[in-house]
């Protein structure tokens, strides 16, 4: 069953197609990765899927609902309420500490819980850092808080854009070894990147190139991978 | 937690853990509370202080009797209840009299007056001296001590006599119908004529009884005897002179002289037992500028012993109140208190108004440039505020945040800050208020209670107001900003 699915999707901006007549579908609980070189159209599509822009043309079906149809008063309902981001610039508020960051989503969300917070980083591995703030934490540590922050109201889809893209190989690998997890918890993982490595982590790729969907690749390994991630992570 | 409670920590986060940013705003949010709250105290505060500059050109309100006489001292308390004893400065009595300096050939204006509210109601009385404080003692007006010569120190012997328009109370037994006058002279040869004179209802001579014996009896002594001589007085009054109304006895004019002396003698005799004389010593020489100077001054209590009588002419007030006010009190004086009437110096009144006017005027002005300012000066920080969490803002939204939870969050600095600042403010302008009164008007003022919450309200609403603008700005934020690597 899709969750996401974009049908003859265009964004023109002027006399460029940012992303010319797509077609893609998102089945629940599978982990996708979009790749392409910069001006692809991959930012375009995030920000659409992310619901924060709409598309010129084509239907942008979440979860049965068109959203390229919604106010942008729905459409930041709707991204509160489906979708948890996490983006390649970590964006923390630098003046909140990490629990309280993973808090903020809460409060727009529903209700802020503390504790629930602080057991969404011990997913993390970030328990004994929850009061720190931002500048107090590496970069890898950041991106931990994002994701803790990203998954803290449950949503039906993570989005991450670039999420590795500032961060070392070690770290790289914490991340990737999160959303392997979060994956085999059933949730649904659409991952932007350019990097092979981390698009050779998801069940399958879509290359864009000049806006269009060039190809798609499915992981054969993905299975093989998934339980060699499982059995590590039991170590 | 509660929703409220995540707000109030992420407000409270933002202004701690951002100091230096916060501070700039806080800095000119209380600045301009500072000066507001300062230069509200001293509106408020101005009033009083200029009223009591200007009590000290004099009193700004008189009593006086109904009936044009004087009153008793009774009456001017009970009408002084009328005024709120905190804006009664002082009240002055005054008792105006006639006095004689009999050794200098003097008379002077006396009066009697309370030296413990002179000092309240005419503070510009300049003594050389002090103020009488022991029984028996004056103070004498500069253009009287030049006079006569006079100085600190020196006695003083004055007379009183009660003058030709006494009223009945007066002991002017002269005056009295019936009252019977005797007196003598020195006639023919030294001889003593004595005459003995009985007074009508018009104080004019009913009958008299002159006793010539020792006069020559075929000339002088005639003048017991001689009807014409005799009935030419009756209905005179006196004092009386040879020759204008009354003619000598034909050949006896020395005694007939000295029957008209005897009678002036008599007269003054009769006077003379109902006058009082009493010696004081001056205790200082006083200096106004003024007709003060031609005054004599002595406690109320010498005066009553001098003349008998413990009454009041006038009664100089000095209340600190708005002319409006004044006008009340007056008007309720002379409406309630029977026998007395107040009536406001308008000169002293007229000008005060004026300019208390004009200076609460000028203190408008000024507060609402103060506010004009502190309004820019806060909403180009919260400005810069803005675009520098521009960010952040992406990222709320992008977490979910509405519209209204980031005008929300950014009011709810902006208040908080307002509140603080006005704090600060009301703290801050109280000081800057008490720093300007003591060197302006040379008095400290006292602490307004409303300034406190008033000086929030205002900090608070200036700066939302502020923020009006800078929250537009943050709203339309778009979320979509924290994709972009930048």
């Amino acid at each position: 069953m899709s969750l996401l699915e974009l049908r003859n999707v265009s964004k023109i901006y002027g006399d460029l197609k940012a992303l010319d007549n797509v077609s893609i579908h998102v089945d629940k609980g599978e982990w996708v990765a979009i790749m392409g070189p910069s001006g692809s159209g991959k930012s375009t599509m995030m920000n659409i899927i992310g619901c924060m822009d709409k598309p010129t043309m084509g239907e942008v079906l979440l979860d049965g609902v068109d959203i390229a149809k919604e106010s942008s008063k729905k459409l930041t309902d709707i991204r509160r309420d489906k979708i948890g981001l996490i983006f390649q610039q970590f964006h923390m508020v630098n003046y909140l500490t990490a629990v309280e960051n993973v808090m903020v989503s809460q409060y727009y969300h529903s209700m802020p819980d503390e504790q629930e917070a602080l057991e969404a980083l011990e997913r993390v591995g970030l328990r004994e850092r929850a009061h720190h703030l931002p500048s107090q934490l590496s970069g890898g540590e950041q991106q931990r808080v994002c994701v803790a922050r990203a998954l803290i109201n449950h949503p039906e889809l993570i989005l991450a854009d670039e999420p590795t893209g500032n961060l070392d190989e070690a770290n790289e690998n914490i991340v990737l070894d999160l959303f392997a997890r979060l994956h085999a918890e059933g949730t649904t993982l659409i991952v932007v990147t350019h990097d092979p490595e981390v698009a050779e982590a998801a069940q399958r790729t879509i290359v864009l190139e000049h806006g269009k969907v060039a190809r798609e690749v499915v992981n054969e390994n993905f299975e093989a991978q998934q339980k060699e991630w499982l059995a590590r992570l039991k170590d | 937690m509660t929703k409220r409670r995540m707000f109030l920590r992420m407000i409270t986060a933002s202004l701690l853990r951002r100091r230096s940013r916060m501070l700039i705003a806080l800095l000119s949010i209380g600045i301009g509370a500072t000066i507001l709250a300062g230069l509200v105290t001293i509106y408020v505060d101005v009033p009083r202080q200029m009223g009591a500059q200007f009590r000290s050109f004099g009193a700004n309100m008189l009593l006086l009797s109904e009936d044009g006489k004087s009153m008793d001292t009774d009456q001017v308390k009970s009408a002084l209840e009328v005024i709120a004893p905190d804006q009664l400065v002082g009240a002055a009595p005054y008792r105006y009299v006639r006095l004689d300096m009999t050794t200098r050939q003097q008379s002077f204006t006396a009066a009697g007056t309370d030296f413990s509210q002179i000092v309240k109601t005419s503070p510009y009385f300049s003594v050389e001296g002090r103020y009488p404080e022991n029984p028996r003692e004056v103070l004498v007006g500069k253009e009287i001590a030049e006079t006569i010569g006079i100085r600190e120190g020196s006695g003083m012997e004055l007379t009183w006599q009660p003058s030709e328009n006494e009223t009945a109370g007066d002991p002017a037994e002269d005056r009295q119908p019936g009252a019977v006058l005797s007196g003598s002279a020195e006639g023919w040869s030294g001889g003593k004529v004595y005459v003995t004179v009985k007074l009508d209802d018009a104080s004019g001579i009913a009958s008299l009884t002159i006793d010539a014996g020792t006069q020559t009896p075929e000339i002088g002594g005639m003048v017991q005897t001689d009807e014409a001589f005799n009935a030419q007085f009756i209905g005179k009054s006196l004092p009386l002179s040879l020759g204008s109304g009354v003619d000598a006895l034909s050949g006896a004019t020395v005694t007939s002289a000295a029957v008209v002396e005897a009678l002036n003698t008599a007269r003054d005799a009769a006077k003379r037992e109902t006058a009082k004389t009493v010696k004081y010593t001056v205790s200082g020489i006083l200096t106004t500028g003024g007709e003060e100077e031609a005054y004599v001054f002595m406690s109320l209590e010498d005066m009553a012993n001098l003349t008998g009588a413990n009454r009041v002419d006038v009664a100089e007030l000095s209340v600190s109140a708005s002319s409006e006010e004044l006008d009340a009190y007056a008007e309720k004086i002379t409406r309630e208190k029977e026998g007395v009437k107040a009536r406001l110096v308008k000169r002293v009144t007229r000008s005060e108004t004026a300019v208390l006017g004009k200076l609460q005027s000028l203190v408008f002005l000024v507060t609402a440039v103060v506010l004009v300012l502190t309004m820019i000066c806060v909403s180009t920080t919260m400005m810069a505020v803005v675009s520098e969490r521009r960010r952040e803002i992406g990222l709320r939204k992008a977490l979910g945040a509405s519209d209204q939870s980031i005008r929300a969050e950014f009011l709810g600095e902006g208040l908080f800050l307002g509140g603080l600042g006005g704090i600060l403010g009301a703290i801050l302008g109280f000081v800057f208020a008490q720093v300007v009164s003591v060197n302006v008007f040379g008095s400290s003022i006292t602490f307004q209670p409303l300034l406190l919450p008033a000086a929030v309200i205002v900090s608070m609403a200036v700066a939302a107001l502020s923020c009006l603008q800078p929250i537009k700005r943050a709203v339309a934020i778009d979320p979509a900003i924290v994709l972009k690597d930048e």
